[in-house]
């Protein structure tokens, strides 16, 4: 029997979490006398910056070593998991992978009766809409807290760590137990609140694991594509370019169809068009390019190839014109222009109501350190012809 | 001796003159708020249709070329790492032979090839070298994220004294690891290669439309040339990717990063710290997880040594050289 465990995760900024993780549970599966590894996934590397990742865990009660690697090593990805951990519930809208595998369900893999474990502040059903529906019965799981986002360099030593791996114990027994992971985390002289974190949360998870009815979740929209085999490709590796195309209005801009990457983004750019002085800063300074000229000298936004980065935001010179908000509160990636153009009053309450009564602000250096404030009020300004109208 | 000022060439006026068409487009593999991708993305803007690329391995072949898709609209070709001087040398003969048979129309097709700070400040600069001595019209773009970022940022000639990187993680016992002062690749070229007309340095970030302009400028006065950018890399230098732009900015106008263009000899600073000022470096080091580990004796020494660029050097950001023939 083998148990399989994948762990979906921001690239870079989860790199170190979900490789602790990973390793952790290997060290713990093996002092209860079990065989296991762990690795990335292969085409994930080298990792971009929020581009989501895997990392898997293998472990079995009887197989010898060389079995369990024979089965499950240098594979490009895996077919089922028995728990599939997400250590950012912005994925749960779908998760793109580097090497263009299309914009896949995060809960693919979850086998039947298998656990999606979701670290997050959001209720099952809140996620439910946005997961995409099974053909068969599995359990979803929540674990409370926030993504554990850090850099390169650096380990946010937040307790995330220790939470999953009870969280883990709390939804398979199977591969590891909650006592053998306090143990572990106890060895060496290590806090005592690190197994008491793994502990508390082993017990929150136990309440908080829910069956999920082979119906439930959404249908998938996304198109997976067929990725051709090395005896399709022509001579040499040549790609047909991007058909050159430039017009204004939304979508009207030439664009890779193949690899939009939008499910690299945790936040979104919310437009309050009426305050946009049309200083082009935005649209020059978008390092993918996901702005639209339009015709009134706006720019929409094309909200499936936005990465999220927040550049945009932080060069637009007008308060509150262009703010990033949490990608989870958004249904579909529709042009915010055109929403504009068919009714502008009901875009800005619209706008407002999901930009919400604060404002969170990043500090330099990644994960250290997140700053929410009251947000301040701007009033809708009256465009020249409605003042003209007057 | 032609002026800098004096040379036409079709310049943005402003950035709503800024044209609008794409031919490095949306949908590639970069990192969030990536500084290397706006550069492509500028660059293809400036040289509009008639163009073709040809890129050194790094962040920007990796990341623009994975399974059959590709962000490019004009033709681009990868080569290796050491490869973006001789590989541009071959696109511009061979464009060349082909219109002299008559097998393509006669027309100016830009030639524009970019490598890494490691694939071109480092493995490929003979190659750069010996471009810029060619005969033909190209243009060389080293995009300088400061360090290997595509294999998960190695330090490079070009990485900022004191940076961690995968090669130079700080310890217990050495702080510092990485102790070579940055490599100064457009002031050598410039310097050594007294036939190439135009060498500049420039960030896609600030000032705004500087570096379209100046890829313009290169590719109007014609015969090898070469830029030199400066790319604020989220992934390797650690911070959050909204602040890509001020990393820029405060790169600038600390004035660790100088910017000038050389037109025929002649230098010209496109960011004058003399007329302008500086800002202290401990407000561009700071905002950077890759210096955390940097204590005030550190900074104070990267002041020092960027103080001296600007205040001791004959030419200053250029040629680290002092004295040398004075009239009697």
């Amino acid at each position: 029997m083998i148990k399989r465990v994948e762990i979906n995760y921001r690239g870079i900024y989860q790199k170190t979490l979900a490789r602790r993780i990973g390793s952790d549970l290997v060290l713990i599966a093996s002092r209860l006398g079990k065989v296991a590894f762990s690795n990335g996934r292969y085409s994930d590397a080298p990792e971009r910056d929020g581009i989501p990742c895997k990392y898997f865990v293998f472990v079995s009660p009887d197989l010898p070593e060389e079995e369990l690697e024979a089965e499950c090593g240098a594979k490009l990805d895996i077919d089922v998991a028995d728990v599939s951990i997400v250590l950012d519930d912005t994925m749960v809208k779908g998760v793109e992978p580097w090497a263009w595998h299309g914009v896949r369900p995060i809960n693919e893999k979850v086998s039947a009766d298998g656990c999606l474990l979701v670290v997050t502040r959001r209720e099952p059903t809140q996620l439910l809409a946005f997961i995409a529906a099974k053909p068969h019965p599995y359990r979803l799981a929540t674990l409370e807290g926030d993504a554990s986002l850090s850099g390169l360099w650096v380990f946010k030593d937040d307790l995330t760590h220790e939470r999953v791996l009870g969280a883990v114990a709390a939804v398979d027994p199977g591969i590891v137990t909650i006592d053998a992971v306090a143990d572990y985390l106890a060895d060496e002289g290590r806090e005592p609140r690190r197994a008491e974190a793994a502990r508390t949360a082993h017990a929150a998870t136990v309440q908080r694991i829910r069956p999920v009815a082979p119906d439930a979740g959404i249908s998938w929209t996304y198109a997976i594509p067929e990725l051709p085999a090395w005896d399709a490709f022509g001579e040499g590796v040549a790609v047909p370019g991007v058909e050159r195309r430039s017009e204004l209005g939304p979508g009207g801009q030439a664009r890779n169809a193949g690899f939009p990457r939008g499910t690299t983004k945790t936040e979104r750019p919310v437009v309050r068009f009426d305050l946009c002085t049309r200083c082009t800063l935005c649209w020059l300074e978008c390092p993918d390019g996901c702005f639209d000229p339009t015709a009134d000298e706006y720019y929409d936004v094309a909200y499936a190839y936005c990465t999220g980065c927040g550049k945009c935001a932080a060069v637009c010179p007008v308060k509150e014109c262009i703010v990033m908000v949490d990608e989870l509160r958004f249904e579909d990636t529709a042009s915010p222009w055109a929403a504009y153009r068919r009714d502008p009053a009901a875009y800005l309450a619209w706008a407002e109501g999901k930009k919400g009564p604060e404002r969170r602000s990043y500090a330099h250096i990644t994960g250290t350190g997140v700053e929410v404030r009251p947000a301040p009020a701007v009033r809708a300004r009256r465009t020249r012809k409605e003042v003209a109208t007057r | 001796m032609t002026q800098t000022s004096d040379l036409a060439f079709d310049r943005i006026a402003g950035v709503r003159k800024t044209p609008l068409e794409e031919f490095y487009a949306s949908g590639h593999r970069t990192c969030q708020g990536c500084e290397s991708a706006l550069v492509m993305r500028q660059f293809a803007k400036a040289s509009g249709p008639r163009t073709v690329v040809t890129g050194s391995t790094g962040c920007m072949y990796v990341a623009n070329t994975s399974y059959m898709t590709t962000p490019w609209v004009v033709p681009w070709m990868h080569t290796q790492l050491g490869a973006a001087g001789p590989s541009a040398i071959g696109m511009a003969a061979g464009l060349r032979a082909l219109m002299r048979k008559g097998r393509i129309a006669q027309e100016r097709i830009n030639v524009i090839s970019f490598c890494g700070d490691l694939g071109g400040g480092d493995m490929g600069l003979s190659g750069i070298s010996g471009a810029l001595q060619s005969p033909y019209d190209l243009l060389i773009i080293l995009y300088d994220n400061e360090s290997a970022a595509n294999t998960d940022i190695q330090a490079t000639g070009l990485t900022t004294y004191g940076a961690q990187t995968t090669f130079t993680p700080p310890g217990k016992v050495h702080r510092v690891m990485q102790r070579r002062w940055k490599k100064n690749v457009a002031g050598m070229l410039a310097v050594g290669h007294p036939t190439c007309r135009y060498v500049a340095t420039a960030c896609s970030a600030y000032p705004p439309l500087d570096f379209l302009n100046k890829v313009r400028k290169a590719l109007a006065v014609g015969g090898p040339t070469f830029i030199h950018t400066f790319d604020p890399c989220p992934k390797g230098w650690d911070y959050h990717p909204s602040y890509s732009h001020e990393l820029g900015e405060l790169g600038i106008k600390c004035g660790i990063f100088p910017l000038y263009e050389i037109v025929d000899g002649r230098v010209s600073y496109t960011y004058d710290p003399k007329k302008k000022g500086r800002i202290p470096v401990r407000e561009y080091l700071e905002k950077q997880g890759r210096f955390a580990h940097l204590i005030d004796e550190d900074v104070a020494y990267i002041q020092r040594r960027v103080d001296a660029m600007w205040e001791e050097w004959e030419i200053p950001g250029v040629a680290p050289l002092k004295g040398g023939l004075r009239p009697a």
